[in-house]
């Protein structure tokens, strides 16, 4: 294509958006509130799925107590033979006296009626994956095969929970965004196919004068562009916005379930992938509303 | 330039628009085409410029067999005929100039051509006074003769006029068919679908009439109606 070919539709372009302004902004409206309904689902699945990712590692640990009487080296053996079980991350021997210094200084009135330490050795071990926590609790509860374990403490029950939850967010939070992103789709394409509609007349007109069909779909899909570019940007602030007033209320209810996760994603990065998204869907969104005109060749 | 051998075109409906039909039409001709509503004339416009394909039989233009054209080939065959329009098809947003420009922009001419061939093809329908102006801001007579600006401004070898006076007045009228006489002149070939018996009968250009899908008159010098062509009997 000719240089001042090109100049010429991006300024028709241009002119259309300028001339048709009360269409143009419907249609950049409807792709605004449609953008910052997406972009603020799949944020909140987002940011859901990671707070239901990391929940599980906080209760990713089994704790062996081994009885008071028991020798350090009988803690150190079985600290080896753990270590060398499937799916153990790490694991960490808490000696009894360590633990009595800290129940010491933590609450001196209580431990000073106390003559000698009754505290086990304890082991903190640590798995890979936090589904396990059960099962491999249950086999340190085998007596038979560690008679050394007194008492096992683990978090299975509220892991189970935590990552069915983490699972379901999965599911329907993708499904969700999916269902979602067809709508969005739909929506700018509706949108978009109207304001074609409006210029039909236009349409015509090129086609009966030779103009190609490349030549009369390069407006159209850069007015596309245009809305979903813009609704992006504004429903990216928008989406911003709302997401750090509801952190911040969030945090402010200080729940021990809240903590600092840090978000895998930054404000600079949702926003540019919200514009991204909406100038993708706008170009395809009017691809598809214009191929019905222009292919009536 | 134009030809029509056993064209046929029938709709789904069952509704035949033309039928059998064979016609030549030389380089550099006038012809009318008349005939009641429904005759199938503007069917006839429309399979020149390949808006409609025809049911069968072969069409010929400016040596182009328009049955084997590719859809990526269609613009370029536009590019060689002009088309007036009886609502003259004008967009309401551009003004005068712009609107005749655009058939130029479209088909990605130079702008030093737009600025040289506007003005001219302007002056040559005598509306080079009003190039600022946007459509309606003119009479219908006006606003048709912009359109046919804008069919002409790529200087076509053909011109196809589909009720270009329908809507005007009957001196306007006149004007617009002397105007059209003139691009004529110049070496263009134009046809003109009509239902105005004045213009016919007073032009005694080539006539082909047209009956219910039917060329049922050719008459190389001819009037909207003659002894051998009489309207249907009850």
């Amino acid at each position: 294509m000719k240089l001042h070919s090109l100049i010429f539709l991006i300024g028709e372009a241009g002119r259309n958006i300028r001339r048709n302004g009360l269409m143009s902004l419907a249609a950049l409206g409807t792709v605004t509130v449609a953008l910052t309904v997406l972009g603020g689902s799949l944020w909140t699945t987002f940011r859901l799925n990671e707070f239901a990712r990391l929940q599980p590692e906080r209760f990713n640990r089994i704790d062996l107590f081994l009885p008071a009487t028991s020798d350090r080296s009988v803690a150190d053996a079985l600290q080896k033979r753990i270590e060398k079980l499937p799916n153990v991350k790490n694991v960490e021997l808490v000696p009894k006296e360590e633990a009595w210094k800290l129940i010491q200084q933590q609450e001196p009135t209580l431990t000073q009626a106390l003559e000698t330490n009754p505290l086990p050795d304890k082991l903190e071990v640590e798995l890979e994956d936090p589904t396990q926590v059960s099962s491999l609790a249950q086999q340190f509860r085998d007596h038979k095969a560690f008679s050394q374990v007194e008492k096992v403490v683990d978090a299975g029950e509220e892991v189970r929970t935590l990552v069915n939850f983490a699972r379901i967010i999965k599911i329907v939070g993708g499904g969700l965004s999916i269902g979602l992103f067809v709508a969005t789709l739909f929506i700018i394409h509706n949108t978009i196919r109207l304001t074609v509609f409006a210029r039909r007349r236009e349409v015509r007109i090129m086609q009966m004068v030779g103009a190609t069909p490349g030549f009369i779909r390069l407006p159209l899909l850069l007015e596309g562009l245009f809305h979903g570019t813009i609704g992006g940007i504004i429903a990216g602030v928008l989406v911003l916005l709302c997401g750090r007033e509801v952190s911040l209320f969030v945090t402010s209810l200080k729940s021990p379930l809240v903590g600092n996760q840090a978000s895998l994603l930054s404000p600079a990065q949702i926003f540019v992938l919200i514009t991204l998204m909406g100038a993708c869907l706008g170009v395809v969104g009017s691809f598809l509303a214009i191929r019905r005109f222009v292919r009536q060749i | 330039m134009i030809e029509f051998k056993d064209v046929c075109v029938s709709y789904a409906s069952g509704w035949q628009a033309l039928h059998n039909l064979n016609l030549t039409v030389e380089k550099g001709e006038f012809a009318f085409i008349v005939g009641p509503t429904g005759a199938g004339k503007s069917t006839l416009l429309k399979l020149i410029y390949r808006d409609e394909k025809p049911t069968q039989g072969t069409i010929r233009v400016s040596d182009q067999n328009l049955n084997e054209m590719r859809l990526r080939d269609i613009p370029f065959l536009r590019r060689k005929i002009g088309v007036v329009y009886q609502d003259f098809g004008l967009l309401p947003n551009k003004t005068v100039y712009e609107n005749v420009a655009f058939a130029l922009q479209v088909i990605g001419a130079a702008r030093s051509t737009i600025r040289k061939q506007v003005p001219h093809v302007l002056e040559l329908v005598a509306m080079g006074h009003r190039p600022d102006s946007f459509p309606n801001q003119l009479s219908g007579g006006e606003q048709q003769r912009v359109a046919i600006a804008r069919a002409l401004v790529n200087d076509p070898p053909i011109l196809l006029a589909d009720e270009p006076t329908g809507n005007l007045d009957p001196e306007t009228s006149m004007g617009i068919i002397q105007l059209l006489n003139h691009i004529h002149v110049r070496g263009t070939t134009v046809l003109v679908a009509t239902h105005d018996h004045a213009i016919v009968d007073m032009m005694q250009r080539r006539v082909l009439a047209f009956e219910r899908g039917k060329l049922v008159r050719d008459e190389l010098v001819g009037a909207y109606r003659s002894a051998e062509f009489e309207e249907p009997r009850p």
